[in-house]
Parts: structure tokens; C-alpha cells; sequence
């Protein structure tokens, strides 16, 4: 199929969609104070960014987002270094990153209301623990990735610890370091929004809350609909990122027959 | 029998339209065994795909039994060059063998019976319930062989199928390929790259011309039916065709046909 | 094998011993000792609680999953199979999954009220995405080689599907399952956490309301096992069902 077919099915399809919804509440298959048609919607959304609550809101939850997934790449990358250099470590960790992995973060929105209340830190607690998870375990991967070959190599020309890590033990795992980032730049905003929805802390998803207990439906649906826009912008620049930093690995790993 | 007629080949594509197969038109006897040799990059693949019934040719017919082929036929049985992945990994040996007879109907006895069968005429007795990927790369070409007998076949294709092992077992499995052969009495079509392969497989041997692809030659391989490798490839007589099927893929490879024998 | 066992609970131990000492005697409200807290554990969670609470929330739980996993794959076999479908729906299914999950709870709400259908469907909702991408992805990437021996040897129809193209895309499945699981596990307790009068979630908000603290922090404990336990159920289901797989990936590391 040309790229050309391809991008107007696409987009065909996204129109379907826009069409579907503002089809359904107006023919009386869905009751419109449950789902309001698209244009209504396009209205509220309209509004939302002329008063300029839009932006605020999209501002906090993208703060919120950023500064959180900064604290856990830095964290991840920094502990699963410092775990992978060390077989001792990560041997004796394994079974501790297995067990705190799948515990699931929302179960921390208790604590996190107790201790920062509807604050910014409510958010960022939640938001750093899901995603430092994502980071740490992909570095893991890629430490676990190291050439035998290459790190006997670098053991026989006596190389010191910090030059183990700089030099076979960070580029093996940088690719992985970038997935890690890019998987957790999703589940951060995922935890941003939900944090904000359910703790009341600033940001798109407290509007969705206000919105849904004041009755503003379609104000409610078009912040959805920004949500999952800011997700999909998220998800491509992140896969972008990813595919830019790592051209040259790809290549490489291409060589190596499978 | 396997007739070709005519046969053409082109891709369309954005950036114009690729010739791969101009004019193909040879024949296999029922119970003949041909094999077809070319410079590599001749269409090869686009050839089996069309005979497989996989790809629809552009132009000319392709009847197999004296049924024009549109889709996969059923009296025809496939042996792919890349055995790793023509065999189902989630599968086990049995498994492989037994998926396409159940697809035929063949009531559940049967089955086993001639999966037994095929396994043993390989030499494969035992592997049943490994899988395949714990075989070695010969053995799995064993099985994938294996499966296309089991199938019972009038006509079988083989593409290149000992391309990617080495050359001990390429040796066996070229004896197995002759000994099966003369035991089940099928219309064999083995396509290679090998022109020594060609030679001491082959009843004849057609050899193509390169991409746009026609019929630069055929060749009856006059060797005694009872073949084995040190003795055949010793041969004068085998040198003596081996050089020209050589030399006409050398012309292939030119554009142009060789007059020596 | 002694020295594999004294790793694997080491650290966890010493952890454990950590905070039992260094909590104990804690004055700070938010911090009870862990010797509270495991009293709290057990005065707490008693099998008439977990008749009450956690039993209903495992049930939506299984069945929100459950369904998000067969019409999941189903839609997926059926889109991945078609080009043109894939192409004209791809956009539109990257954005459902690109919304929060978490963020679907309102909406439902107003369709499905605030019982078990709308607990049930919010995980369907919210979890099914994944599932469906990745049978996309799994059923277009089947090997061109595999999809042409299966049509030689006349393996068509349903056949082709049950044998070929759903194993074949299995592993990418059952990594679009490990993922559901943990976005249904989260649906489970968000959707208790707004509207419920019982569940895991509407329990531990409670707790935190009435500022039972060491109550609230026995309910966080024991959603962590709850996570915990599903992934190795998932882990141990997925070892059983990609056994060809991961000996694939080995024999081909080897050679």
C-alpha cells in the first residue's frame, strides 16, 4: 500500500470517528446529556481555550509530568547502573525489584493525600514511583545485554571500574536506556492525570473531575479528548526520540545475524 | 506432469514496473525429476511462487495434471529453503507433519500412520514429540521433507533446500532426495543454485537465463540411475555436463548462449 | 541452591527488619510502627472482610479482564488481517489507548451508573487497547515464509487462524496481556476509589478518611501482594504457554 493510501485511510478514519459521535447523540441513538455530539464538543473545547483554562491546566499536568519523569530517568538509569556493575547487587536485588515492580502505584493515592494533600507532591510521588519502575528494569535488561566477549575484553586490558561502565557497560545499554525512558514517558502521564482526577491536585485531569460533578459534559469529553491528543504527541516524540538517538545502534545490530 | 507455458512475471510498483520473468515455457514429466539451475537474481523465487500457485503470473498458465493452477493445488507438496522458519516453532515434529493431513480430512489413524511413515523414510524416528528448533539445521530440513511426503503429493517443489547446511549434510540429504524419489515415483521440481547439485540430482536439468528471465538451455543428464556421491561426481561423463551446464550459466550471466558441448 | 535461596530473601529481610526497628516506636502519626501496622494487618483483614471487599473486587477484576481479552484479540485477529481496515482504524485506536485509562471512569459513570456493569466495563475500557494493538501488530508481523507454507499445504480458513496466525502472534498477545493486567489492576481501585460501597479501594479510602492509619497502610500492603501475586500467576501462565518461544530465542542466541 502507498504511504499516500495509507495516510488518507487514516485520516478517514479519524473522520469516521468525529462523524460516528456527532451521528449518534443526533439521531437519538445515545442520549446526548451522556454523550453530546462532535460539535458541541468542539464548542466546549473552543471556550475552554479562549478563557485560557485550558492552558493552565495543560501547563500544571505537563510540570507535573516532566519534573516526575526527570526524577525517575535520573533515579532508574543511576540504580540500574549501580545494580548492573555489581553482580553481588543484582543478584541480591532481583528478588526485591520483583516484588515492588507490580505493586500497583495507585495504591500509594492514600499516602500521597495524607502527606502533600492535593499539592503538586501528590502528583510527583505517584508519577516517580510508576515510572522510575519502567527505567530501572529496562537498564536491567540492557546490563544483562553486556557482550560476554566485550566485557572479558575489557577485564583483560585491566580496565577500571568507571571505565567497565563508560565504555562497554553504558553504550550496550543505552537503547534500552531510551525504551525505558520512552515506556515511562506514557505511564508518567497516565499517573499525572490520574493523580489529578482522583486526589483534586492541578491539572487536566482535576478539570475533568469538575467538570464531570458540575454536569459540564462536553467540556468533560473535550478535555478527554486533549488527554488522549497529549498522549499520542507524547508517544510519537518519545518514539521519534528514540529512533534519532539510536540510528547508529540500529545499524549496527543489523550485522549481527540473528 | 508440471507444464509451463508462456509464463510472465512483472511487479508493478510505484517507481515503474520490474520484469522478473519474460517467457518461461519447459515441462516435467510425470515421475521425472528436473532440476532447474540459474545465476543468482534470476527469478527463482518468483518462478516456485507461480508454480505454487502463491503468485498469480502476469501472463501464460501453469497446469499441473492437466489443471490449470490458480491457487495453491492440492497434489502439491513445498519444501522451502528457509526450513527454520517454514516449519511452526509452537509445534512439534508431529505436529508439523500432521497439520497439513488434517486439513485434508484423513481420518486420525491414517494420519498417524503416514506421519510414522515420512518420519522413518527420512530417518527422523524418535523426534515425534521434540521441536523443531531442537533439531539440528539438517535435521529440521529432514522434517520439513518429511512433512511435504507425508502429504502424499503427485508433484513436489523444492527451493533451494540445501542452501543455508553444510556440505556433509548436503550430501545425505541429496542422497535422500534420490532415494525417496525413486521409491515414491513423484514429479520432483528442485530448484538450485548448485550446478554440481543440479547434475547429480537431475534426470534434466533446465538452466535460466538472468532477470528477465527465459530458458537459455536443457540438458538430459545420461548418468545411471543408481547414484552415489563418490562414484558419480568421479564420472567423466559428469564433468563433462557439469562443464556445460557451467558454461551456460557463465553465457547466462553475459546475455548470450554458449555454442560448445 | 541454598546460596540462590539466601539471595532471593536477603534483601527483602533486612528491609523488613529495617523498618521494624527503625519504625518502632515512631511517633509520627503518618509513620505508625510496622508492629501496628501487622496488627492492624490481621485484626483487619479477616476472612469475613475478605469475603466482603476483596472477593468482589478479584471478580470485576476477572471479568473486566477477561472480556477486555477476548474481544481484544478478536478485533485484533480481524484488523490485523485486513490491510485497508488497519489502516483506516490505526489512528483512531492509538488515541484510545493514549487517553489515560483512569480518565474513562467519569464517562462511564454517566452511562453505566455506579454498580458492578460500570466497574466491569471501565476495566474492559480501559485495558483492552493494549491487547488489541499488540494482536494488530502479532497477526501483521507473521512470517511471510510461515504464511506461505501454510496456504501450500492448503491450511486456510479457521485452521490458519487457530494454528498459524494466533501462535505465531502469541508472544506479542501475551505481551499486550502483561500490560492490561496492570492497567486492570489500577481500573480495579480507581473505580472503587470513586463510586463504590465496597471493594479494595473504596476500603483503604475509607481508612484514609477516618484516618485509620494503620489500617490504611495494611490495605496498601496488601494490594502490593495482591499485584504481586497476579504478575507471577501471569508470569507462570506465560512460561507455560511461550515455552516454544523462549526455547526458540535460546537456540537461536546459541548458534
Amino acid at each position: 500500500m502507498r504511504a499516500l493510501t495509507k495516510v488518507s485511510l487514516g485520516l478517514a478514519g479519524l473522520a469516521g470517528l468525529l462523524v460516528l459521535v456527532e451521528l449518534l447523540p443526533r439521531l437519538g441513538l445515545v442520549d446526548d446529556r451522556y454523550l453530546p455530539p462532535t460539535t458541541r464538543i468542539l464548542g466546549a473545547l473552543q471556550d475552554e481555550i479562549s478563557t485560557g483554562d485550558l492552558w493552565r491546566a495543560l501547563g500544571d499536568t505537563l510540570y507535573a509530568w516532566a519534573i516526575g519523569l526527570l526524577i525517575a530517568v535520573v533515579a532508574g538509569v543511576v540504580a540500574g547502573i549501580a545494580i548492573g556493575a555489581v553482580p553481588v547487587l543484582r543478584a541480591a536485588t532481583a528478588s526485591t525489584v520483583e516484588f515492588l515492580r507490580p505493586i500497583p502505584s495507585v495504591a500509594l493515592i492514600p499516602l500521597a493525600v495524607l502527606l502533600y494533600g492535593t499539592d503538586l507532591g501528590s502528583t510527583l510521588l505517584l508519577v516517580v514511583y510508576a515510572a522510575f519502575w519502567q527505567v530501572l528494569v529496562q537498564v536491567l535488561y540492557g546490563v544483562a545485554d553486556v557482550d560476554p566477549v566485550a566485557a572479558e575484553t575489557a577485564h583483560s586490558f585491566r580496565f577500571t571500574t568507571w571505565g567497565r561502565i563508560r565504555y562497554v557497560l553504558w553504550p550496550t545499554a543505552l537503547p534500552y536506556v531510551f525504551t525505558g525512558v520512552r515506556l515511562a514517558a506514557a505511564v508518567a502521564l497516565i499517573l499525572a492525570v490520574t493523580a489529578e482526577l482522583v486526589i483534586g491536585a492541578p491539572g487536566l485531569g482535576q478539570s475533568i473531575a469538575v467538570a464531570q460533578s458540575s454536569g459540564a459534559i462536553p467540556t468533560m469529553y473535550a478535555l478527554i479528548a486533549v488527554t488522549g491528543l497529549l498522549g499520542v504527541a507524547i508517544n510519537v516524540a518519545a518514539r521519534a526520540f528514540e529512533r534519532r538517538s539510536l540510528a547508529w545502534h540500529q545499524s549496527v545490530r543489523g550485522e549481527i545475524p540473528a | 506432469m508440471l507444464e509451463v507455458k508462456g509464463l510472465r512475471k512483472v511487479y508493478r510498483s510505484g517507481s515503474g514496473d520490474v520484469e522478473a520473468l519474460r517467457d518461461l515455457t519447459f515441462h516435467v514429466d510425470t515421475g521425472d525429476l528436473v532440476c532447474l539451475v540459474g545465476p543468482s537474481g534470476c527469478g527463482k523465487t518468483t518462478l516456485l511462487r507461480c508454480l505454487a500457485g502463491l503468485l498469480d503470473p502476469t501472463a501464460g498458465t501453469v497446469r499441473i495434471d492437466g489443471h490449470e493452477v490458480a491457487g495453491p493445488p492440492p497434489g502439491l507438496a513445498m519444501v522451502f529453503q528457509e526450513y527454520g522458519r517454514s516449519l511452526f516453532p509452537w509445534m512439534s515434529v508431529r505436529d508439523n507433519v500432521e497439520l497439513p493431513l488434517k486439513q485434508k480430512r484423513i481420518p486420525r489413524t491414517r494420519r498417524l500412520e503416514l506421519v510414522g511413515e515420512a518420519l522413518d523414510a527420512v530417518g527422523l524416528a524418535g523426534t515425534e514429540s521434540s521441536y523443531p528448533w531442537q533439531l539440528s539445521g539438517g535435521m529440521q530440513q529432514r522434517v520439513a521433507i518429511a512433512r511435504a511426503v507425508a502429504y502424499e503429493p503427485t508433484t513436489l517443489l523444492m527451493d533451494e533446500p540445501f542452501a543455508a547446511v553444510d556440505a556433509q549434510t548436503r550430501a545425505d540429504l541429496e542422497d535422500l532426495v534420490r532415494s525417496l524419489w525413486q521409491r515414491l515415483r513423484v514429479t520432483i521440481l528442485f530448484v538450485t543454485h548448485d550446478i554440481d547439485e543440479a547434475v547429480y540430482l537431475g534426470q534434466r536439468v533446465v538452466m535460466l537465463s538472468s532477470s528477465p528471465t527465459v530458458v537459455q538451455d536443457e540438458l538430459v543428464v545420461d548418468l545411471p540411475a543408481a547414484r552415489d556421491q563418490l562414484h558419480t561426481r568421479a564420472d567423466s561423463r559428469f564433468t563433462a555436463l557439469r562443464t556445460h551446464v557451467y558454461e551456460q550459466i557463465q553465457a547466462a550471466k553475459r546475455g548470450r548462449p554458449a555454442t560448445t558441448v | 541452591m541454598i546460596k540462590k535461596l539466601a539471595y532471593a530473601v536477603g534483601l527483602p529481610l533486612i528491609l523488613f527488619v529495617l523498618w521494624f526497628v527503625l519504625s518502632n516506636g515512631s511517633e509520627n502519626f503518618y509513620a505508625p510502627p510496622l508492629k501496628d501496622i501487622l496488627r492492624a494487618f490481621a485484626d483487619t483483614w479477616t476472612p469475613e472482610r475478605l469475603r466482603a471487599d476483596v472477593v468482589p473486587s478479584l471478580l470485576r477484576l476477572a471479568a473486566g479482564y477477561a472480556l477486555a481479552a477476548v474481544i481484544g484479540i478478536a478485533l485484533g485477529v480481524a484488523i490485523g488481517l485486513n490491510r485497508r481496515l488497519r489502516a483506516t482504524l490505526e489512528p483512531v485506536l492509538e488515541f484510545f489507548r493514549a487517553i489515560p485509562p483512569p480518565v474513562l471512569v467519569p464517562v462511564i459513570m454517566l452511562f453505566a451508573g455506579i454498580g458492578n456493569g460500570m466497574k466491569v466495563i471501565v476495566i474492559v475500557f480501559g485495558c483492552i487497547w493494549p491487547i488489541l494493538l499488540n494482536t494488530v501488530e502479532g497477526v501483521r508481523a507473521v512470517d511471510s515464509v510461515q504464511a506461505d507454507t501454510a496456504r501450500a499445504y492448503g491450511i486456510t480458513g479457521p485452521a490458519r487462524i487457530a494454528r498459524v496466525v494466533l501462535p505465531s502472534a502469541s508472544p506479542q498477545i501475551a505481551a499486550g496481556l502483561r500490560q492490561a493486567l496492570s492497567i486492570a489492576i489500577i481500573l480495579m481501585v480507581i473505580s472503587e476509589m470513586f463510586a463504590a460501597s465496597n471493594g479494595l479501594g473504596f476500603t483503604i479510602v475509607q481508612f484514609q478518611r477516618s484516618f485509620a492509619i494503620p489500617e490504611m497502610w495494611s490495605g496498601i500492603i496488601l494490594l502490593g501482594l495482591l499485584g504481586f501475586a497476579l504478575s507471577l500467576l501471569f508470569r507462570l501462565a506465560e512460561r507455560r504457554a511461550l515455552r516454544w518461544y523462549d526455547g526458540l530465542r535460546e537456540a537461536q542466541r546459541r548458534s
